[in-house]
Parts: structure tokens; C-alpha cells; sequence
């Protein structure tokens, strides 16, 4: 299969899976609403009632209010994974760098965790919007993280900082803490981060473990 | 100032249970719901009567809220509109207010939330029609007009 044609398919992969998340997101997101008002309506119910005993109406309460919470939590993560999904809906977009990267950090804020990892923001506000592929833009991101993860050590911290310098947005993205020596392995070696910028039309600089993104604003679409 | 209570509340939603339960807390905090399935069934309810605010999802089998919104804002644009959606864009978000929806929720919202909306909904529009009525009885009618069409 020629170069064209694959990347032809991995267009259409990406399509699919921004579509299936959208999907699933919306139906998920709509259960959780459910759920959200029955549990609402229970401790409506026990308010307004007040057919049981203070003790136990507390406990219910106490409860009724865990479901809540952890309900609404889920619906922020579903919103998340549903924008992640719609990056995929057109290869050129307006979109915001800070917002992608916002996105992907709340996205793989397990495995960071799992690794126990911190992610430190030091985003410049009000960047301009960029035009081009945002899930493009997200995958060079997350190759980008999955390297630091594979640099640090037990623990430590992975810095990502946001800039706009002379009609370009910087990203630099470097890890902290006790760094491993010797090679990382890449996410994907058929698309190494250096190939994924070059698609965006920007270059990547790397020195003292860290990695210098410059992007344009405006993706070259020819 | 009417009370809580005479506050007329229309329920615009596909997902059955959800919007019902809904309508069952928001009865419980004293306002006059009524509840319809799709957009198609709220133009035909607001053809016989006037609810105050309506609560309007978005995607929906048939009429897509936006559709809706702009056909209550043409044909009684004194009814605000709050859209409350599960999958809404910033897009979509910004098309409603440019609109004249009054506000925009995403689900699932907070009940307390829901309700302080709807009653800011009401208030401002019984000031609009107080306005309006002020400016109609010194004769600057266009101007009442506009000030109920939300022109200006």
C-alpha cells in the first residue's frame, strides 16, 4: 500500500474514532443526566417528605449527594472525551493550542497518576486561535508526553509551557525529576514526533531532555 | 410580581424519563410545568397558550432546537428560552444567544441552578413588558414593540 494511501486510512481511523467517541459520549452523557435527576428527585423526595428520622434522612442525604458528585464528575470527563472526539470532525479547524493541550491533560490524567506524574501548566493566555488539524495537534502532544513519561523516573513532573513568538506558537514540553539515561521509545516509529510537526508545518528543537514545538499559525493545506 | 408558582414552564425534550423527573422536581418547587417531546409538539403548544420560559433541548429527533428557538423567537418572542443540552458546541451555544436565548445550560445542570435561571428568565421578562407598557401608554408604540421583540 503506497504512503498516500495510508495516510488516506489513518484519516478515515481517526474519522471513525472521533465519530464512535461522539457517539458513545452522547448516549453516555444522556444516562448520566438520568441518573443525575433520579437521584435529584430521591433527595427531593426526602426533603420535602420528611418521612424519615434525622439520622437516617442525614445518611440518605450524605449518599444521595456522593452520586451527585461523582455523576457531575463523570459528566466533565465525558465532555472532555466528547470535544476530543469532535477534534476529529474536520482536518482543518480554528482551534485553540491551550484548550487541545487542557483537554488531552484531563484525558490522560490516569496515566499520569498512575505514574505519578504531575503535569505542570504554564500557558501564555490569550494566544491567538490556530487554523489546521487540532487532532493532529494532539497527537504530536501526547507523543511528545509519552516521551517525558518514558524519561522520568518513579516520580516526577512533566512541564508544558505555551507561547506565541513572532507569528509562531511555542510549545515546550520537558520532564522533571530523576531522568533516565539512554533512548526512549517513541509512541508510533512510523510517525515520530519530528514527521507529525512537519505535517503541521512547524519544527521541533530538542535539548537537555526537553522539546521546543514551533507550529504556525496557519497550517499549509497544499 | 407574580409568584413562583404562576410561573408557566414548558419542558422541551426527547429523553422521556429525564425530562419527566425533571418535571416532577420542578413541580416540587412550586412552578406550572408542562412537558412536550419534540420540537414540533412545542410550536403546536405554544399556538394555544403562552408558557413563560420554555427549557428547550437541542438535539432532538425532527426539529433541531436551533429550529425551534428561531420559530419562537418570530412568532412570540416575549417567551424566553433557556436551552438546556447534553452535547451543545460553543457554536451552537453562541447561535442560541445570537438568537435571543435568554440562557445556556448543559446537563446535567443543577436543579438549584435550573430553577434560578428560570426565575431570571421570568423577572426579566415581566421587566421588558412593564417597559414596554410604560412606553405604549405615551404613545411610542414601534419603541414597545421593539422592546418586546428585544430589538433594542
Amino acid at each position: 500500500m503506497g504512503l498516500e494511501k495510508q495516510h488516506e486510512l489513518r484519516i478515515a481511523q481517526l474519522n471513525f474514532i472521533g465519530k464512535v467517541l461522539s457517539v458513545f459520549t452522547h448516549e453516555l452523557n444522556n444516562h448520566l443526566a438520568i441518573i443525575k435527576e433520579s437521584a435529584g428527585l430521591l433527595e427531593d423526595i426526602m426533603k420535602f417528605q420528611k418521612a424519615q428520622d434525622k439520622e437516617s434522612l442525614a445518611e440518605s442525604l450524605k449518599t444521595i449527594y456522593a452520586v451527585e458528585a461523582q455523576v457531575s464528575k463523570s459528566a466533565w470527563l465525558i465532555k472532555n472525551l466528547n470535544s476530543f472526539g469532535h477534534r476529529m470532525d474536520k482536518p482543518v479547524t480554528s482551534f485553540s493550542i491551550n484548550e487541545c493541550i487542557e483537554e488531552l491533560l484531563i484525558l490522560l490524567n490516569r496515566l499520569l497518576n498512575q505514574r505519578r506524574v504531575t503535569a505542570e501548566k504554564r500557558f501564555q493566555e490569550n494566544l491567538p486561535l490556530m487554523d489546521g488539524d487540532p487532532a493532529m495537534a494532539q497527537l504530536l502532544i501526547f507523543c511528545l508526553i509519552n516521551e517525558c513519561l518514558g524519561k522520568i523516573g518513579e516520580e516526577g513532573r512533566i512541564i508544558l509551557e505555551t507561547g506565541y513568538i513572532k507569528g509562531l506558537i511555542r510549545i515546550i514540553i520537558k520532564p522533571e525529576g530523576s531522568l533516565k539515561a539512554g533512548p526512549v521509545d517513541l509512541f508510533c516509529q512510523e510517525a515520530p514526533p519530528e514527521h507529525i510537526a512537519l505535517l503541521l508545518g512547524g519544527s521541533i528543537t530538542r535539548d537537555n531532555g526537553g522539546v521546543s514545538v514551533l507550529l504556525p499559525l496557519m497550517q499549509d493545506m497544499g | 410580581m407574580k409568584k413562583k408558582k404562576d410561573i408557566k414552564v414548558l419542558l422541551v425534550d426527547d429523553e422521556v424519563e429525564f425530562v419527566d423527573t425533571l418535571a416532577q422536581r420542578l413541580k416540587m418547587r412550586d412552578l406550572l410545568v408542562d412537558v412536550v417531546y419534540n420540537g414540533e409538539q412545542a410550536l403546536s403548544f405554544i399556538r394555544k397558550t403562552s408558557p413563560d420560559v420554555i427549557v428547550l433541548d437541542l438535539k432532538m429527533p425532527g426539529l433541531h432546537g436551533i429550529e425551534v428557538l428561531k420559530e419562537i423567537k418570530k412568532s412570540a418572542s416575549e417567551i424566553q428560552v433557556i436551552i438546556l443540552t447534553g452535547h451543545g458546541t460553543d457554536k451552537d451555544e453562541d447561535e442560541a444567544r445570537r438568537l435571543g436565548g435568554f440562557d445556556f445550560l448543559r446537563k446535567p445542570a443543577d436543579i438549584d441552578l435550573l430553577v434560578a435561571k428560570i426565575k431570571e428568565a421570568f423577572a426579566e421578562k415581566v421587566e421588558r413588558a412593564m417597559t414596554a407598557i410604560a412606553f405604549a401608554e405615551e404613545g411610542a408604540l414601534d419603541t414597545a414593540r421593539k422592546i418586546i421583540k428585544k430589538e433594542e
